[in-house]
């Protein structure tokens, strides 16, 4: 079973008819499903690991000469730091060593400051995750309100303002909609600061005054992907006959819209979501360049330029983890929403 | 719809694409760019590396149409001479993966299941990486330039050119006409180019367009990060860069590039949607992980036009 097959589509006929099937069977369907899913992603994650290893390699760099120093790197010393890094044995070798200390959580060194990659890693993170959680919070506000409006007043000056707010959003790449957002809120009207980063820790309205820019600047194509899915999708369910029976029945429209309508019209908006995760990855070393934030991709920067391979390796290996856990949780997700009766995917 | 049927429609209406306006515009503002990246550096009005200390931050005259920056640079020069290393990489990148991804995807579906199980959990793998992550690691193992820095870029979209043509390669690989020409005792390999390859080709194109536009992004990105240009030389990440830094004597020099790259990067979407609504298919606009995710479903094919399932 691929992966493919898990993945199911938001199909309203069947998910109507998914209340039958007993707990427990429901229970064991979703463990198997989970389980068969993480037997596909294991090739992928040895796959995209050993690509990241790889880049030690194929750059050529003397990391023992690098380390040495140019006194101290005679033959043998190079030799003796050679063995003390395993760099002796063959490719395959050093990628299982490295892989089997990364699950332990040892990524390794800088080569220049020695300072363990996942230290420097943990202390970056939290520039991140703040913007990077800051942005999905404010993409489902923003896209979904945006998306529920222009399909529940279909046709209406609201309606196609969205749309076309939308079409422009998506040519405007994340770095300028951040470059946008300082020029008008940051130097003309100055309401939020244009840079820098104050932790959570120290003082949250300030941690806050720092990230909504950022945020918002992350999370603006977001909102407009999930717009367009949930409008696209919701006006296709709420013409569906179990929407029009509730509406006959007199539930109240509010009740129709949000318990029956909302919820079989949220896969695709959810699905664009984790499809849009990568993207948002690359839009937050967008928006640390613009904002001058101490994250991820400040450190990538820094590294790649000095070539410390090490902690370019442990960066990439720490993101794509994430892409790879976020696409499990979005399957995940979909799967319990749009469970079917037969225990198999629409 | 058939295959077969869908096919004649779409090859009936791919000289129809003109007829939509947004198709117009949107090849006139690529003529214009084509033409930037032929000819700008001997276009451009004035030297794109002349300073002049007594015209910093001028705004749009008749003597610098666009203004000038920090050094005095007249901008539209910087920008004109600018455009071939943006185009050309972009360009790079997307040879890549036409390359890498188009070959395996019509093979995957004639060389049997181990082939294509192996493939497609490469292009998996290869879709958790995000690409400008990718890319800036790179550059630390092969060196800082750009050309090392997009072909990282083209292998990231070899993905999306492998699933394109796989799932186009499948369908026709189904039809009827196909089958036929089998029973008549045609070879594989007779039947892959005469038959099959000529049917994915407006699916290409219309994936073409928008890994063009995605391309397009990723250097103006990577070289707005400084990642593979020496600071004089001019390019379009380049000059937004260091309009940022002055943003307090220039609030508005930040929108001229940024208009040029959102404009670039806008008509190729639109030109991929004009493909689209006329019958060709192709991937969404920034295919940048996929299939680990989602089969692109329906659902999300609705959003983008007439599009119709390839799964």
């Amino acid at each position: 079973m691929s992966v493919a097959d898990l993945v199911l589509v938001a199909s309203p006929a069947t998910t109507a008819a998914a209340g039958d099937v007993p707990p427990r069977r429901r229970g064991r369907q979703i463990v198997a499903r989970i389980g068969s899913g993480l037997a596909v992603l294991v090739p992928i994650v040895f796959i995209s690991s050993f690509i990241t290893y790889s880049l030690g390699a194929l750059s050529n760099s003397d990391p023992a000469a690098t380390i040495l120093g140019q006194d101290g790197a005679t033959p043998q010393a190079v030799a003796r730091m050679n063995r003390a890094l395993g760099l002796n044995h063959p490719l395959v070798v050093q990628y299982w060593n490295w892989l089997v200390k990364a699950v332990h959580g040892n990524l390794g060194a800088s080569y220049f400051t020695q300072v363990p990659v996942s230290t420097s890693i943990s202390q970056r993170l939290p520039v991140d995750l703040s913007i990077a959680g800051l942005a999905v919070v404010l993409a489902i506000l923003i896209g979904g309100s945006a998306g529920i409006l222009a399909a529940v007043r279909r046709g209406g000056w609201f309606d196609r303002g969205v749309t076309l707010v939308c079409s422009a959003v998506s040519t405007l790449p994340a770095f300028v909609v951040g470059i946008i957002l300082v020029v008008l809120f940051a130097t003309t009207i100055k309401i939020f600061p244009a840079n820098g980063y104050v932790g959570p820790t120290t003082s949250v309205p300030q941690w806050l005054e720092h990230i909504v820019l950022p945020g918002l600047a992350l999370s603006l194509q977001v909102s407009a992907d999930i717009a367009r899915q949930l409008r696209t999708s919701l006006v296709g369910v709420l013409e569906q006959n179990y929407v029009v029976g509730a509406t006959v029945r007199g539930l109240p429209r509010r009740r129709v819209l949000f318990r029956h309508a909302l919820r079989n019209a949220a896969g695709p908006a959810i699905t664009v979501l984790g499809y849009d995760f990568p993207l948002m990855l690359a839009g937050s070393v967008a928006a640390e360049a613009v904002f001058s934030l101490p994250g991820l991709g400040q450190l990538l920067l820094e590294s790649a330029q000095t070539r410390d391979i090490p902690v370019v390796q442990g960066l990439l290996l720490v993101i794509s983890s994430f892409v790879i856990v976020v696409n499990l949780v979005v399957n995940t997700t979909l799967n319990v929403l749009y469970r079917t009766n037969d225990g198999t995917s629409a | 719809m058939s295959a077969a049927v869908n096919d004649v429609v779409a090859r009936g209406r791919a000289g129809s694409v003109l007829r939509l306006r947004s198709a117009r515009i949107a090849l006139a503002v690529l003529a214009a760019i084509a033409v930037l990246a032929a000819f700008g550096p001997t276009l451009a009005p004035q030297g794109p590396l002349t300073l002049n200390t007594s015209s910093l931050f001028q705004g749009p005259s008749w003597h610098h149409l666009l203004g000038t920056d920090y050094l005095g640079r007249d901008v539209l020069s910087r920008l004109m001479a600018g455009t071939p290393l943006s185009v050309l990489t972009a360009l790079e990148a997307v040879g890549i993966g036409m390359v890498l991804g188009i070959a395996p995807g019509i093979a995957s579906t004639f060389l049997g299941r181990g082939f294509d199980f192996v493939a497609n959990r490469v292009a998996d793998a290869l879709m958790t990486l995000p690409s400008i992550f990718f890319a800036v690691a790179v550059t630390a193992a092969l060196g800082n330039g750009l050309v090392q820095a997009m072909v990282p870029i083209g292998v990231l979209l070899a993905p999306a050119y492998f699933r394109i043509t796989r799932a186009a390669t499948l369908e026709y690989s189904r039809a009827q006409y196909v089958e036929a020409a089998e029973l008549m005792g045609a070879s594989k390999f007779h039947l892959v180019t005469t038959h099959v390859v000529r049917k994915v080709f407006p699916n290409i194109v219309v994936t073409t367009a928008s890994l063009t536009a995605g391309a397009l992004l990723a250097v103006s990105f990577l070289t707005f990060l400084g990642i593979g240009v020496q600071p004089p030389e001019p390019t379009w990440g380049g000059v937004l860069s260091s309009d940022l830094d002055y943003l307090s004597q220039a609030p508005w020099a930040p929108f001229i590039p940024g208009a040029l790259i959102a404009a670039s990067v806008g008509a190729l979407n639109a030109l991929a949607d004009a493909f689209r609504d006329r019958g060709g298919r192709g991937a969404l606009a920034l295919p940048q992980l996929a299939q680990i995710t989602v089969r692109t479903g329906p659902t999300l094919e609705d959003a983008n036009g007439s599009q119709r399932s390839v799964a």
